[in-house]
């Protein structure tokens, strides 16, 4: 089951700042809900794991990320991640093309365009809600990649800040997303985009 | 006259053929006193669970039992390394073909099994289940049918390539199974050619499935003292269960013994032999304990024998007055990964054949391609006759469609074409010989009572308003009652049936058949037939199925065989009981056999009333005294070999309105008559009829088993599959002529079936209907208010 | 995981039974209590086989865990029959032929008996609705209908309240 993400979030702060994040994979993969970085093969190779909780369900999935190319000129990240849950009863992998810009408006931006593609239980069962709560688990990445963008640019005003906490690995919390999704989804009726 | 109502009152009190009477197997099940398969306990049962594939298609990299195996409880984790020594990782399927056991290398469909584990109780299966790992390298999927041939499809069965045949004759790429065709092609292609009238359709039969209520499931138990292997099983055909078993396990069939308790619902799910079960009952001889496999709802829907998923393209020739000149059909049979598809050996496309349905076409042709996709395989199931739910689709979708083209009044379009009665027994182009039939003064009983003309008035008026109404009409003949052994074979065995009569000294009896009931009542209907037979009380008569210890060989129940070929051994061994029980008469009351008359049930002197024997009195004589050189006893063993199936036949209407804002269709009326030859028991009659169109309904209104393009199944559990609640589920009403079977010993031709077969595309026709006005020839199903509403909005019908 | 006792009415007699936290109430019932009338036919609380009387509402006996049944009043189909006689409802399924294979029946059964005492007089549409948790594929629905209106009909002779 494949479902493709357009996303456009505004980030507080400067592109080449932003763009600096954007390309720290570890960084960036703390920004993903549930999500860590277990090993560093080489450079552009990593495995992660991502812990996800739909209701009682918990499911962990493992797997490779492998960076398949990184465009300074662009501001642009192309990484494929792939992997399966613990148990064997799901599969995930996710094409994403992630990049920094300066949006109309003269803010800054991130973009991330990716094809998740899903088999196993998890596409028997969470087809319907898929799109919804990749859009919400993405929403929480850009705020805390935003979040990120904000404390790097603060720490380097203050010199010696009490070190941030990691964030801890919280799991994705499907149920809970899944319960926004749903709101998200009704209010989209009652309000116009700009 | 006194002696008439005496007389009448001798035959009510048999309670025999044509009474209505109350069911004899009840009393069990409204007290929660049924035995089903999973009620049953043995000492020291275990509990087995299968380890599923998540994958449509995908290699098996590694299995590590370990963490199963080391959790407490757990008794042994099987695979297709453990079934390998015993050749038994690959199974024969029904269809010639093979199926995986347990996953052999790689998995070819979502679900597939790939282990089994056995523990203590359920509890602990499942635990162990999930920590059973399995590694999986992923495969491109194939989906789509009609891509299954294409050069570059994937490559589903590793254990096909290179073979040119997979058990029905010649193929012709790795995803091809077979190629079946029948009928005159150059005629009809001749036909087509000269044709004054065609018209062309896409039919389409989506893959559903049928659901019981009680899922699939065994008991196994191997007794190492005796060597001996009892199985409690779901099965409608239980002693070829016993034949395959022994035939798998090299195990004796005098030490085989399947027993199908009370069955939950069959609707041909429950034909085929399932790899939970092998698995069951390899665990049980090597554990030596009794171990028990019960499927969940999703198990039973995602990998168990589905319906359908045919691709087809109807076509028919006419004349310019609508008389069918011929017919011509091509489909594609999507079999899913392997071929299971529960038919008879020669019939790859069961019995499709009949889809000239209840008209006069003169020539015709039909061809059906069955190809491998990464789904869970079958095809024939769900209350089909063996395919006869999609020929009958077929030609009453067709038959509506000419009747569009050509502005011709669907009802009159179909008195033209009707098989004649004195056309009977009737050669159909594609081979059958049809028994018995009488379709036009049906359709004038059924157009009469539902007000045909006045409906189609008020359906011009609604549609002069903008509002949707159809009717639809089908006019079906079915083929039940598999069948003539030298046409008909399970695994090489004839495709009879039999029946074992004991009458008992103090006059009641004992009758065991080689059927099976899952709900059809045959604790009731076959003790009627023998009520009547013999003259005694249908409550003095037990009737028994399912032991294959006791129960005299048979192919079961499906396909709505049991009336037909059950019925009529027992009809057999009766009247053969009854010959010696003249004998005895005769003998007891001192004349010749030829000097008396039976009459009800007694037997009489010719010309002298008072000198009778009760059937009862003679069953006493029977163990102790016979005449000069007769054998003590009363009792016989029938085995039926039919010498044709039956076709019953039906006219059913269909009145829907369709909300033009939502595409709900509400079912105001749906008329049922059908023509089952002589009734046995009125009553489940009408019930079978209901629970047919409910089963009618919920495929042509809203069920669908549907994958995503790698193979993920959508909906395989209620929350999505549509099962019909009370709400949703229309009020049926019921009718009947009765044309009984010449060549049938008591007329009878079977029903069970008729009412999904020909509810389907009465409720497709009259969807259809609804929108004829607007140039709309065809809908595939399910019609859900969804699907509906798209045609509606596309016709801008909704503004 | 460790068990716990839970006693609960069940039929009129006290039951004492040892469960895991996790244990269904419908698998107490079958396999520890050896009452198999009540059956299973789904997991997802669709099907209705399993329906039980709990508390005097009717209760999906899969979806509810046999430690919640602690002080409860519990009856299954089993329990139904009143003094060795059947209850109206039971003789109703079997007079207007409300059954073929049985699966489905102790549920009916169950969700009969309470919904006539929440509506002793119901129409046809709300016996649709009021028996609308509970599947059956062979019946059809139309004659299991029949069978919930003589009860009533019985039940309210017995009472002596008005018919409808």
């Amino acid at each position: 089951m494949q479902v493709t993400i357009n996303k456009v979030f505004p980030l507080d702060g400067s592109v080449s700042d932003a763009w600096n994040l954007l390309e720290n994979i570890e960084q960036v993969a703390s920004c993903m809900p549930g999500a860590e970085i277990t090993e560093t093969v080489d450079e552009n190779n990593f495995k992660g794991s991502v812990k996800v909780k739909i209701g009682p369900m918990h499911v962990a999935f493992n797997g490779d990320i492998a960076v398949q190319e990184i465009n300074p000129g662009e501001h642009q990240v192309h990484l494929i991640a792939k992997g399966q849950d613990s148990k064997g009863t799901s599969s995930a992998s996710m094409d994403l093309t992630a990049s920094v810009r300066t949006g109309e408006s003269g803010t800054s931006e991130l973009t991330g365009d990716a094809d998740v593609t899903v088999n196993g239980k998890l596409a028997n069962f969470g087809g319907r809600m898929m799109t919804q709560v990749a859009d919400q688990i993405l929403g929480q990445f850009a705020d805390n990649f935003s979040s990120k963008l904000g404390a790097s640019a603060d720490s380097e005003a203050s010199a010696q800040t009490a070190s941030e906490p990691e964030p801890q690995v919280q799991e994705i919390n499907g149920l809970k997303f899944a319960w926004q999704a749903l709101i998200g989804f009704i209010k989209s009726f009652f309000t116009r985009k700009a | 006259m006194s002696a008439v109502p005496e007389t009448m009152e001798r035959q009510d009190q048999l309670q025999g053929i044509g009474c209505s009477r109350k069911r004899k197997e009840d009393p069990r099940f409204i007290q929660g006193k049924g035995l089903y398969v999973d009620d049953v306990k043995l000492p020291g049962m275990l509990c087995g669970e299968v380890v599923r594939s998540p994958f449509a298609h995908a290699k098996i990299v590694s299995i590590n039992k370990e963490k199963a195996l080391a959790l407490p409880g757990v008794h042994a984790v099987i695979t297709a390394e453990d079934l390998k020594p015993l050749s038994l990782h690959w199974m024969p399927t029904l269809a010639g073909d093979t199926q995986a056991v347990l996953a052999d290398e790689k998995v070819c469909f979502q679900m597939q099994e790939v282990a089994m584990v056995v523990a203590d109780d359920r509890y602990i299966a499942a635990d162990a289940a999930e920590l059973v790992e399995v590694e999986y390298e992923q495969l491109p999927a194939l989906v789509d049918p009609h891509k299954a041939m294409d050069a570059d499809a994937p490559i589903i069965r590793e254990d096909l390539v290179g073979k040119d045949e997979a058990g029905q004759g010649k193929r012709t790429h790795n995803n091809h199974i077979f190629t079946w065709d029948v009928g005159d092609k150059d005629a009809t292609d001749r036909a087509f050619e000269n044709a004054e009238v065609t018209v062309r359709e896409d039919i389409l039969n989506p893959r559903v499935h049928p659901s019981p209520m009680e899922t699939c499931g065994c008991v196994a138990s191997f007794d190492k003292v005796n060597g001996s292997l009892t199985v409690h099983i779901t099965s409608q055909a239980p002693h070829i269960v016993r034949t395959v078993v022994t035939l798998l396990s090299g195990i004796p069939e005098s030490k085989v013994r399947i027993i199908s308790p009370d069955i939950g619902g069959g609707f041909g799910n429950k034909v085929g032999v399932y790899p939970g079960y092998v698995c069951a009952i390899v665990s049980s001889i090597v554990l030596g304990r009794p171990v028990k496999w019960i499927e969940s709802r999703i198990d039973n829907i995602s990998t168990t024998a589905f319906a359908r998923d045919y691709h087809g393209v109807g076509e028919l020739a006419a004349d310019k007055d609508g008389r069918i000149t011929a017919l011509r059909f091509h489909a594609l049979a999507d079999h899913g990964a392997f071929n299971a598809h529960a038919q008879p050996t020669k019939w790859p496309a069961g019995l499709f054949s009949i889809c000239t349905g209840s008209y006069d076409i003169p020539v015709a042709y039909a061809r059906v391609d069955g190809v491998y996709t990464n789904k869970a395989p079958g095809g024939v199931a769900y209350r089909c006759s063996f395919r006869v739910t999609e020929a009958v689709y077929l030609i009453e979708r067709m038959i509506d469609v000419l009747a569009q083209k050509l502005d011709i009044d669907k009802a009159e379009i179909r008195r033209r074409n009707f098989i004649q009665a004195d056309q009977f027994p009737y050669q159909s182009a594609l081979g059958w010989e049809y028994d018995s039939g009488n379709y036009a003064p049906a359709l004038e009983k059924v157009l009469e009572a539902c007000d045909y003309e006045g409906l189609r008035k008020e359906q011009a008026e609604k549609r002069a308003k903008g509002e949707l109404m159809g009717i639809g009409l089908c006019t079906f003949t079915e083929i039940v009652g598999a069948g003539p052994s030298k046409a008909c074979d399970v695994l090489g065995v004839g495709m009879f049936d039999s029946c074992e009569i004991r009458v008992h000294p103090t006059g009641s009896a004992i009758a065991r058949m080689g059927t099976i009931t899952q709900g059809q009542g045959h604790e009731t209907t076959y003790a009627q037939i023998i009520a009547t037979e013999l003259g005694l009380s249908s409550d003095e008569i037990q009737i028994e199925e399912g032991d294959t210890d006791t129960a005299p060989y048979g192919l079961g129940t499906y396909g709505s065989r049991s009336t037909p070929v059950g019925g009529a051994a027992t009809a057999m061994a009766a009247r053969t009981i009854r010959a010696k029980a003249q004998k005895i008469a005769a003998h007891l009351l001192e004349v010749s056999p030829e000097d008396v008359e039976w009459d009800i049930d007694r037997f009489q002197v010719k010309g002298n009333p008072d000198a009778v024997k009760t059937m009862k009195e003679v069953a006493w004589a029977a163990y102790n005294n016979v005449p000069e050189g007769m054998e003590m006893g009363l009792e016989t063993v029938n085995y039926y070999d039919p010498p044709n199936f039956t076709y019953p036949f039906g006219i059913y209407l269909c009145v829907v309105d369709i909300d033009r804002h939502t595409g709900e269709t509400s079912i105001r009326r749906f008329y049922a008559l059908d023509d089952c030859g002589t009734r046995i028991n009125p009553m489940i009659i009408d019930g079978q009829i209901h629970g047919g169109l409910n089963e009618a309904f919920a495929v042509a209104m809203g069920q669908l088993i549907s994958f995503d393009e790698d193979g993920n199944l959508q909906g395989n559990t209620l929350m999505d599959y549509f099962i019909p609640t009370f709400v949703e589920t229309p009020h049926w009403e019921t009718d009947y002529t009765v044309t009984p079977s010449p060549h049938h010993p008591l007329g009878a031709k079977g029903v069970a079936e008729s009412p999904h077969v020909g509810g389907i595309p009465c409720f497709s026709n009259a969807i259809v209907d609804a929108f004829a006005h607007k140039g709309v020839t065809h809908v595939d199903m399910p019609h859900t208010a969804f699907n509906v509403w798209k045609t509606i909005h596309e016709l801008g019908l909704d503004s | 995981m460790a068990k716990t006792q839970v006693s609960f009415n069940l039929n009129g007699q006290d039951v004492d039974v040892l469960v895991e936290p996790r244990e269904l109430l419908i698998h107490v019932l079958r396999e520890q209590l050896q009452l198999t009338g009540s059956h299973i036919g789904c997991e997802t609380s669709h099907c209705g086989a399993c329906t039980v009387d709990v508390n005097g509402q009717s209760i999906k006996s899969c979806t509810m865990l046999a430690v919640q049944a602690q002080g409860a009043t519990v009856m299954t189909v089993e329990g139904l029959a009143a003094g060795g006689e059947l209850h109206p409802l039971q003789q109703a399924f079997m007079d207007e032929h409300g059954l073929q294979c049985g699966f489905c029946t102790p549920g009916m059964l169950m969700r009969g008996y309470r919904f006539l005492q929440e509506n002793p007089n119901p129409s046809e549409e709300e016996i649709r609705t009021g028996m609308a948790g509970n599947l059956c594929r062979c019946t059809g629905y139309q004659n299991i209908i029949k069978s919930i209106q003589t009860a009533a009909a019985a039940l309210n002779a017995d009472t002596g309240s008005q018919a409808e």
